[in-house]
């Protein structure tokens, strides 16, 4: 959120569920917010479905909102939803949304890397003030993480390229990339 | 400027004491209902409605409305059993079922626990509670809220210039699905 600046206007694509507190953060910016919901739309399966090709990215650029103005992205909220999606699948998926992000645009992911398990579902994850994130999902049976490594995601998010790594305490590694000219 | 995931029973605003006549095409179809919606024309959940529907008064929807909803000085609601696929044009709207549309709110628009809403939400005030799932915008930039309010506005001043579609008097179908009185 540190690259949101107060007075300039952003578009934020938030790949998760709409979240009060997440909205009540970014409304402290000029900004408009894009809510995807993967999860709950159907876009996991979906992504997961199709072979590398016109299909896929036909499916991918259908879970995204419709575009309201043609306004570039500026910041990709990813969660943990990486984790559940194939490489193939994200790479679809991040092929679009390189396409519809300005270039500098950041996207945020968490990625299970050190514990080999995850939970079923994605994460709920909600912003304190204090800048923490809370995962409120309810908890669901667990399954093997495919705790993908750094050169799997440089390879399968588009035109971002990794910025920032670092391994959180929780076992998690949140990445931040950056979008590329 | 939003008020967010505040548990809001009252989201619809009380009668506009400036209504309008009562518009003629659910003088039949109105009813008192309790709770939420209070004193609101009710289209019940056996009505299926297919055109432009408008008028000057609240109105509750518990069944199913493609077209074009404009009530510019009133509340709408969405119940639970609603599905409106339609942009919505109205002073408040609250949802408890499902939309598939972009919703225009010069006051407010709630998103309740469980409705399901696909399309761009246009208002100064946004309530989305947890639980709520939606796929769409959110303009959260007084400015550009402003801006498209007041064109919708502008252009709903004579509401018969709003709608790209040849008007037509709102259609309702009254064959209700085996089974229901």
């Amino acid at each position: 959120m540190a690259g949101l600046d107060a007075t300039g206007r952003h578009v934020v694509l938030d790949l998760g569920a709409a979240s009060t507190a997440m909205l009540a953060l970014l409304g402290r910016s000029r900004c408009r917010v894009e809510v995807a919901d993967l999860a709950y739309f159907g876009g996991i399966d979906r992504l997961k479905t199709h072979e590398p090709g016109p299909v896929l990215s036909e499916a991918a650029e259908s879970l995204l909102p419709k575009r309201l103005a043609d306004e570039a992205i500026d910041m990709v909220l990813c969660w943990d939803l990486p984790n559940y999606l194939t490489l193939n699948g994200l790479a679809a998926l991040m092929d679009v949304i390189s396409n519809r992000a300005r270039p500098g645009a950041l996207a945020h992911a968490l990625i299970f890397y050190a514990e080999r398990d995850m939970q079923e579902h994605p994460g709920r994850f909600v912003p304190t003030a204090d800048g923490d994130l809370i995962d409120h999902s309810a908890p669901s049976a667990a399954i093997a993480a495919p705790r993908y490594s750094p050169e799997d995601l440089g390879k399968s998010m588009g035109r971002f390229e990794i910025d920032r790594v670092r391994l959180l305490s929780n076992g998690m590694q949140e990445f931040l990339f950056r979008l590329g000219s | 400027m939003f008020e967010r995931g505040k548990k809001d029973d009252e989201s619809v605003e009380s009668q506009d004491a400036n209504r309008t006549e009562p518009d003629r095409a659910f003088g039949s179809l109105r009813s008192k209902v309790a709770g939420r919606g209070g004193d609101a024309a009710v289209i019940g959940r056996s009505i299926q409605m297919n055109g432009d529907l408008r008028g000057g008064e609240d109105l509750r929807i518990e069944g199913d409305v493609s077209g074009t909803v404009e009530l510019k000085n009133s509340a709408l609601t969405i119940g639970k059993e609603g599905k409106v696929k339609a942009d919505v044009y109205a002073k408040s709207i609250a949802v408890d079922g499902e939309t598939k549309g972009d919703l225009y709110a010069t006051e407010r628009v709630t998103v309740h626990v469980n409705a399901r809403v696909q399309g761009n939400i246009i208002s100064p005030k946004v309530s989305i509670e947890e639980g709520a799932h939606f796929k769409g915008s959110i303009e959260m930039d007084p400015a550009a809220v402003e801006k498209a309010l007041g064109k919708t506005v502008a252009s709903g001043a004579d509401t018969r210039a709003v709608p790209k579609k040849p008007a037509k008097e709102a259609s309702a179908n009254l064959n209700p699905p085996a089974g229901t009185a």
